[in-house]
């Protein structure tokens, strides 16, 4: 397995490599520029802002000096905000996305895997109505429209929370935008983690465990519950993602200081080495998590062997 | 949109500038009768992340409120938008391009030093330095002796036109006779730098912690994308005079966000409200509504090299029968005023001009636009191409725009939508027909509107040039005579006009809520710039 670990990280490098190229190809490619702004800056004034960021090179050498930076761990600086680099940004904001979307998926999966399995242990029950239901709420109802109603009801109406904004690690800052991104989280995983104990209660093995005289406990919890949360686990990799690194309808509605806010500017400024920096991040991020998950069917499925 | 900083009111500042105006403190005066809250303590939004605190690069509305707050230039703009003393206590005009402010010697930064005369040479060398790239280097360069040259890097900083005669007395030389330059310079690109500051920490002397600055406020905490706290500066001059103790600046994007926010009291000024709420806002806190126009004006941009549009006749048509009563009242519908010319209302430094055809009745207005087009040779049915960036509020008028050229004159107008940085290159590039387009004024004179119509300015995106009116400005600018150059701008604005290089609109207001019990709020503010040091909470 660590063999196999190893390999796996080896190979983030070309991966990394090539999205870094085509994304530092698509934002060069993409009209406009930086300092492009409603007022026109002069030819002399372009030309200084160009020198400053190193943009009158040629772009191969561009190119060149941003991986070099890189491999020493530097993002470079923002082209927009212009007293941070981007490791600051970055620094500042992968907290808050860690906290927020890290923490809500924690709940959310075990919320999400409880609430499943009670649902599959009592089909057509009340308790099933109700995941199915939430589920169905939570996958049509897009988040720009329970975040807001959230707000209404907790903070215009009640006054229980702040509307939005970020204080430090203020935990009631924190609650609203949890809720709202476990709220949907949970309905995906909910939904599947019911339909997946299903199938499993239903497939052979379960059923001469049963004809063993097994308790109905003992069998969910020692034979079905491991292979249902398969394919739980193969949708908590792009959940992650989504939560952490790019909530950007949470993070806009409760105006928090997060990843999916400052990548979404970044690409509408063209800030090249901020969404650049993000990238890097996101990929990063998406292939552990990835890793993560193969690694995690190895521990659920004793014939997947690395 | 970068409605940013400085001047106003030239015949006043002229008048001053003669007169060698004695400083008084004109802050934050609390009328009689008014009970102030024990309090003072004041949340706003500001509309997005600043992009910086550095005062020599900040080009946003955004980062200009916050500079406002944390320094203080020669002079400054007060609630009304009237030129006050800032760090200056007097100025005089000792001749057309040789000015002296005297500085006050009471004004210190916020680690208790003095502010010299040298803080501003520095500052101002610093800001044209092709090194530190800022923004607004042409823009404000230009009013100053070696400005533009320095900002090219053809001269060195030390050959900028500003000089400390002593500790306390500055002399700034101007290129030529810039009867506004106490309004420009009330602007915090042209403000003092702590060198000692900049020096020891370089990049980071914006930050908490290691900022000094010389204005009401002191930075406190800096949040990115979460908040900025400035707190009272108890080293300032007028420090009496300030009421606020704690000034919060929130960087929500989102209108709606925004407005959330005010509704839970968690915010006690609204940046602007989203398009087309208006209405419903004005009527749900008619107490905490405030809307008044300012200097900026929407307007379409005509190619003027396109084939179809190079004919005058033809954009001629294209202006006059766009109804712009209709586009202020029911389609935009929050209190913008319709305009005929390149100079909104409150400009100084020139007269609004109008189209003689602004009074006639719509039915005249077409049949004429229909003859102009019939003699141009553009039939019924011909398409023109319209491009705008992608928002709600542009889609609408648009939308409009559209209709009326289509029921008007039966021309087919292909709207096109498009990412703002895309539109931004398109236009520049002269690669359109017809555009829209908007300006916000950088200082309160007519010469930052005729920019956008003025032959080979960076600011024309329609590609028009008209010598005559060319050289009527020129004229205007030469002149020391207020009167004479207000007459000889109003003249070249209606003559360059009369070209119709451009479709003007509408006169831009900014529709907000701000609480009830935030005192020291004016109307009459047509720059939009208000200094958290003339504001105050009411008891409430």
């Amino acid at each position: 397995m660590w063999s196999y670990t190893f390999r796996r990280v080896l190979m983030t490098i070309p991966t990394l490599l090539l999205v870094i190229t085509v994304c530092y190809l698509m934002l060069h490619a993409t009209p406009g520029g930086p300092f492009d702004g409603e007022r026109k800056v002069s030819a002399a004034v372009m030309a200084n802002l160009q020198a400053k960021y190193h943009l009158d090179l040629p772009l191969w050498q561009q190119y060149l000096y941003y991986l070099k930076s890189l491999l020493q761990g530097d993002l470079g600086a923002s082209f927009r905000y212009a007293d941070w680099s981007v490791n600051d940004l970055v620094a500042k904001a992968l907290p808050v996305s860690l906290t927020i979307g890290g923490g809500s998926l924690l709940i959310s999966v075990l919320i999400g895997v409880l609430l499943g399995t009670v649902a599959a242990l009592r089909q057509n029950s009340i308790v099933d109505y109700f995941v199915m239901l939430l589920g169905n709420v939570g996958s049509a109802f897009p988040s720009f429209v329970i975040g807001p109603v959230l707000i209404l009801v907790f903070a215009i109406w009640l006054g229980w929370m702040p509307a939005g904004g970020w204080d430090g690690f203020d935990v009631r800052y924190m609650i609203l935008p949890m809720a709202l991104l476990t709220f949907i989280n949970v309905s995906t995983i909910g939904r599947v983690m019911r339909g997946s104990l299903i199938e499993v209660l239903n497939s052979n093995f379960i059923r001469t465990a049963r004809a063993k005289g097994l308790p109905l406990r003992t069998i969910v919890v020692r034979h079905a519950l491991k292979p249902a949360l398969l394919p739980v686990v193969s949708v908590i990799g792009p959940l992650a993602i989504s939560s952490i690194t790019s909530a950007v309808v949470t993070e806009s509605v409760f105006s928090l200081p997060g990843l999916g806010k400052l990548i979404v500017n970044g690409a509408s400024n063209r800030d090249y080495t901020l969404v650049l920096g993000l990238v890097v991040l996101v990929t990063v991020v998406a292939v552990l998590l990835n890793l993560l998950v193969d690694l995690a069917y190895a521990l659920l499925d004793p014939k997947i062997r690395y | 949109m970068t409605h940013k900083t400085a001047l106003r009111m030239v015949a006043a500042s002229v008048a001053l500038a003669l007169a060698g105006v004695s400083g008084a403190a004109l802050a934050a005066k609390v009328p009689a009768g008014v009970q102030l809250s024990p309090k003072q303590e004041l949340v706003r939004n500001n509309g997005s992340e600043t992009e910086t605190l550095d005062p020599a690069i900040a080009e946003s509305v955004g980062a200009n409120n916050l500079t406002r707050d944390l320094f203080e230039g020669l002079t400054a703009t007060d609630a009304d938008g009237k030129v006050v003393p800032g760090v200056a206590e007097t100025w005089k005009q000792k001749d057309p391009t040789t000015w002296v402010f005297n500085l006050r010697k009471n004004a210190k930064w916020s680690d208790g030093t003095p502010v010299t005369a040298d803080d501003f040479v520095y500052g101002w060398q610093r800001f044209l330095d092709p090194k530190t790239a800022s923004p607004y280097a042409s823009t404000y360069g230009t009013f100053v002796l070696n400005g533009l040259e320095v900002a090219e890097g053809k001269k060195k900083p030390a050959e900028l036109g500003i000089k400390a005669l002593d500790k306390y007395t500055l002399e700034v030389k101007t290129p030529y006779p810039v009867a506004f330059l106490p309004d420009v310079v009330s602007n915090l690109n042209l403000g003092p730098v702590p060198k000692a500051a900049v020096e020891k920490y370089g990049k980071d002397w914006t930050k908490p912690g290691k900022m000094v600055s010389n204005g009401a406020f002191v930075l406190k905490d800096w949040q990115v994308n979460s908040k900025v706290v400035l707190e009272k500066n108890p080293q300032y001059w007028d420090a009496k005079n300030v009421q606020l103790t704690r000034v919060t600046y929130l960087p929500v994007e989102d209108g709606y966000a925004d407005v959330k926010l005010f509704q839970s009291g968690e915010n006690d000024w609204v940046y602007q409200l989203p398009p087309g709420t208006y209405d419903k806002y004005k009527a749900e806190f008619p107490k905490d509504i405030r809307n008044a126009p300012m200097l900026g004006l929407r307007y379409y941009s005509f190619n003027n090299k396109d084939p179809l549009l190079k004919d005058v006749r033809v954009r001629k048509a294209l202006s006059m029968v766009i109804d712009r009563d209709i586009l202020a009242k029911k389609i935009t519908a929050d209190g913008q005023v319709p305009a005929y010319g390149v100079i909104v209302r409150g400009t100084s430094g020139a007269d609004v001009t109008t189209y003689d055809w602004a009074s006639w009745p719509m039915a005249k207005r077409v049949e004429e636009a229909r003859k102009l087009l019939a003699a141009a040779g553009v039939k019924p049915g011909t398409k023109i191409k319209f491009t705008y960036n992608t928002s709600e509020y542009h889609k609408k008028m648009a939308i409009f725009a559209a209709s009326e050229w289509k029921t008007k004159l039966g021309l087919d107008t292909q709207l096109e939508n498009m990412e703002f940085k895309v539109l931004l290159k398109k236009r520049h590039d002269g690669d359109f027909q017809i555009a829209r387009n908007g300006w916000v004024a950088d200082y309160n004179d007519a010469t930052t509107f005729l920019t956008l119509v003025q032959c080979k300015s960076d600011q024309n995106d329609n590609f028009n040039c008209n010598p005559k009116a060319e050289e009527l400005i020129k004229q205007g600018n030469a002149s020391q005579d207020a009167a004479k150059r207000k007459q000889l701008l109003t003249q070249a604005a209606k003559l360059v006009m009369e070209d119709y290089p451009m479709l003007p609109l509408l006169q831009y207001t900014v529709p907000r809520l701000v609480k009830s019990y935030v005192g020291g709020y004016s109307l009459k503010n047509p720059m939009d710039r208000y200094r958290s040091k003339d504001l105050y909470i009411i008891k409430h």
